[in-house]
């Protein structure tokens, strides 16, 4: 009588405790936030997601922006030969192609994503206002480089979350390249001034693009666990 | 001297070009980099195209530098890509970064070089079609069939990693159409058609894109033919609901030719027509026209009489003298010959003041009061012998309810009609009023027909009917039923108590009748009223009181009436009870106590008539009420 007492409460409490780690492994996938919830916390799966939308988004328009400008304005003034290592965030050291990106440590990748998005506020901010006085400004360049600006605040606000929870904590000092490009925007002299936007607008397109592609190798990598 | 050189200096190097074309040599043409294309975006390969060779076997060789650094390299692979090309392999290729690409071309006469190329890996990437495409018809069950399509990704892109992200395109036609059907198929590796022509055969192609890059060639041809002998089942499903509306219809169509009629009539009522309550059909085919006639509201046997004026507009006052009512109501007793189990053995039965309004004046003066007699066969248009068209069925005794309803109700939607004179024959019976008695009458030989066509006061009628046997002590309960009679049962026309004059009868329809005198078979005899100036004027014991028809305007003290002043008639008669007991026994035989009846006045009532010849309908009810 008294061994099936023990018995029986042995097996609730081990009932007990069984759900209750089950229940906390559920607790990964929560639904979205509704506005207002202070505890709320978005999954990692969904951020993610929406990352990579973003980063998507903003390359497309910025390889549309530049190829744009490059038939309206850059045709026969050779810019290209001019455009070689003159990117701001060449001093960033990024992979360089697929074995590096993905030797590197997730949390490293993810820092240097932030760095990148962090050294893009300044130029796109001057970016908008610059093409806004340029002569002739044509409006789809100009909504482009609108739309880039807002996107890239709204990428970087994601990453900071993906951040804080991947690693939270680890909280780095905001390093980020320097963008020293405005003068030459503001140029005078039409073929500096343009020269000035062409490379800004190829370090643009080669950026995002470096963005997304991280983003999406670390997706593959931490969502679905190297199996997309 | 230096014009000399100059010439000489021309002409030598004319020469060695001549010499140069003779013999077809030549430096190489500038080579052209045609196209860069990395399948995976992690080699890349450039194809260049020579110029002219000169003639002599050139030589090319492609160099290039990497943005950022400045040192120059040559091609690692000339081979793998084929004739003309470079092959950068993974080691050799950078991402995010230009490459700077040049191809010289070298032979004896010279060399050449090409534009430089600036080539970004990113932006040249091309995957290889996809692979392995597989078509299957599947067909689920209850399902439409569809064509699945299967494939899988280029074997260089790696997709698993994320390195690269496919979208894929997929088109299709049938082998004989002109257009291809294309359908974008995301990022999945497989597909459904479902608009698919059967027996066909189809031709399916696919391609991939990567996120930002060209789109792949398309993939070889695949075809499937999509087999014509899908879907047996609807047919089947098909056939058998055919039967089953087949046999439908024909149970319809048998159904309907063995009961078409019934049903027809079931479906389409044919319209009645207009029936008689208690008027039995039958009657006519057995044809005892007495039955009939009674049955119609008919009292005796004239053929021309459509005994349909039973109700009274309007009731006149005359002051006959009442013993005219009496022989009417001793002819109407023994004129339903029919019947002779008559209602009242009395003689007096049905008489009574309330008779007709033009003997109210002149019962007033005489005591007795004979109770009226409703002879409804009167009322038909009967002239030689109203008794006899009196074919009430009255058995005191017999109290049948149902047959008789239907009569009372003819009674009392009639148009008004008169008790027949008897001696003033050829009348057409379209009097304009009758006598209550005679309305009661009916109502009685019909015994407890509870004056159905009053709707209400059934009981009344029945209580009426029983006691109007007694003529004697129950004049006043004829006369009383006679009045609730008629005021329920017909509030447009107007009533007047029925006094023991018997109304005359006039030959004009709508006219007023004079009763002349009632001889002792109970036929009452009526005068047209022409003629009454002539007639029966000498029997108006009252002499004020002229023979014309009064109206009653107005009932007061529940035995006044009050008639309206006859233009003709300048005398008023003003029509009281005498405080007989006949009325009083009537009165109270009432079962509404609140009838003011014009009771049968013994002799010292006095007929007031009012001026017009019509009694208002209204100011009679209101008494009643």
């Amino acid at each position: 009588m008294y061994t099936k007492r023990s018995l029986l409460k042995g097996s609730l409490l081990l009932l007990l405790l069984m759900s209750s780690v089950l229940l906390s492994r559920s607790v990964e996938s929560l639904p979205i936030c509704p506005s207002g919830a202070v505890n709320c916390q978005v999954s990692l799966s969904d951020l993610f997601d929406r990352a990579v939308m973003l980063s998507h988004y903003i390359h497309s328009l910025s390889s549309e922006m530049f190829n744009e400008f490059d038939e309206r304005y850059a045709q026969g003034r050779g810019f290209i030969t001019k455009a070689i290592n003159s990117c701001h965030t060449s001093s960033l050291s990024t992979p360089e192609d697929k074995e590096q990106a993905q030797q590197i440590h997730h949390e490293d990748l993810l820092n240097l994503v932030l760095r990148v998005l962090r050294s893009w506020n300044e130029p796109l901010y001057h970016l908008v206002t610059e093409v806004r006085s340029m002569q002739e400004a044509p409006d789809t360049i100009l909504l482009k480089a609108m739309e880039i600006e807002e996107q890239n605040k709204r990428l970087l606000e994601g990453m900071e979350k993906i951040v804080g929870q991947v690693h939270p904590g680890d909280r780095e000092n905001e390093v980020y390249s320097a963008w020293s490009g405005l003068p030459s925007l503001q140029m005078a002299d039409e073929d500096t001034r343009l020269f000035a936007f062409y490379n800004l607008l190829h370090c643009l397109r080669r950026d995002s693009h470096k963005i997304d592609n991280y983003l999406k190798l670390l997706k593959c990598r931490l969502i679905h666990d190297s199996n997309c | 001297m230096k014009e000399n050189v100059t010439s000489a200096t021309a002409f030598l190097l004319l020469l060695f070009l001549h010499t140069h074309l003779l013999n077809g040599q030549s430096a190489p043409g500038k080579p052209k980099i045609e196209k860069c294309r990395s399948p995976e975006k992690e080699t890349f390969t450039c194809w260049w195209k020579p110029g002219s060779d000169g003639g002599i076997p050139t030589n090319y060789t492609l160099f290039y530098r990497k943005e950022g650094e400045s040192l120059t390299h040559e091609c690692p692979d000339y081979k793998t890509g084929g004739p003309n090309s470079c092959y950068f392999n993974k080691r050799h290729t950078s991402i995010w970064m230009v490459y700077i690409i040049w191809v010289n071309a070298t032979n004896q006469m010279g060399r050449s070089m090409s534009e430089p190329r600036y080539v970004d890996v990113t932006y040249i990437v091309e995957p290889d079609p996809p692979l392995n495409l597989t078509l299957e018809v599947k067909q689920p069950e209850d399902e439409k069939p569809y064509l699945w399509l299967k494939w899988s990704p280029p074997a260089l892109v790696d997709v698993r990693s994320g390195w690269l992200t496919l979208q894929y395109e997929l088109r299709l036609k049938p082998e004989k159409a002109a257009e291809w059907e294309t359908h974008f198929a995301g990022q999945q590796t497989q597909f459904k058609i479902f608009s698919l022509y059967l027996g066909q055969k189809y031709l399916v192609e696919i391609r991939c894109k990567p996120d930002h890059g060209s789109w792949s060639q398309w993939s070889p041809e695949s075809s499937i033919l999509i087999p014509s002998d899908i879907k047996t089942k609807d047919t089947t499903v098909w056939i058998f609901v055919a039967v089953l509306s087949s046999v439908v219809c024909l149970i319809i169509v048998w159904t309907m030719a063995l009961k078409g009629y019934s049903m027809i009539t079931c479906l389409l009522p044919p319209v009645p027509g207009p029936k008689i309550k208690g008027f039995d059909t039958h009657l006519l085919e057995k044809g005892k026209s007495e039955e009939l006639l009674s049955a119609l509201g008919c009292q005796g046997f004239p053929p021309t009489s459509d005994c349909e004026d039973l109700l009274v507009e309007f009731l006149e006052v005359d002051d006959s003298e009442d013993q005219q009512l009496m022989p009417n109501h001793e002819k109407d007793h023994p004129s339903q010959s029919m019947k002779p189990t008559h209602l009242d053995p009395d003689s007096d039965s049905g008489r009574g003041s309330c008779d007709s309004p033009s003997l109210l004046s002149e019962k007033c003066e005489e005591p007795r009061v004979p109770p009226p007699t409703f002879t409804i066969p009167e009322i038909s248009e009967k002239a030689d012998d109203p008794g006899t068209k009196i074919n009430h069925n009255w058995d005191p005794q017999s109290i049948n309810l149902e047959g008789k309803i239907p009569y009372f109700n003819a009674i009392a939607s009639k148009s008004s009609t008169w008790p027949i004179p008897q001696q003033s024959s050829n009348h057409t019976l379209r009097s304009s009023y009758h006598n209550i008695a005679d309305i009661c009458k009916v109502a009685l030989g019909t015994m407890n027909v509870p004056a159905v066509s009053l709707k209400k006061e059934e009981n009344h009628v029945l209580n009426y009917s029983t006691t109007i046997d007694a003529v004697g002590e129950k004049t006043t309960d004829k006369q009383n039923e006679l009045e609730h009679f008629h005021s329920k049962a017909d509030q447009d026309k107007t009533w007047l108590l029925p006094n023991e004059k018997m109304p005359f009868m006039s030959p004009r329809p709508m006219d007023y009748v004079e009763i002349h005198k009632v001889n002792k078979d109970g036929a009452l005899s009526l005068l047209p009223k022409q003629k009454e100036s002539n007639a029966n004027t000498e029997q108006a014991s009252t002499p004020d009181i002229s023979k014309e028809y009064a109206k009653v305007s107005r009932v007061m003290d529940n035995n006044i009436l009050v008639l309206m002043q006859d233009p003709k008639a300048q005398a008023t008669v003003t029509f009281e009870e005498s405080a007989k007991e006949t009325p009083q026994p009537l009165q109270h035989n009432q079962a509404e106590k609140n009838l003011s009846y014009c009771t049968s006045p013994p002799g010292d009532c006095r007929l007031q008539t009012g001026g017009l010849d019509y009694l208002d309908p209204t100011c009679f009810m209101h008494s009643f009420k």
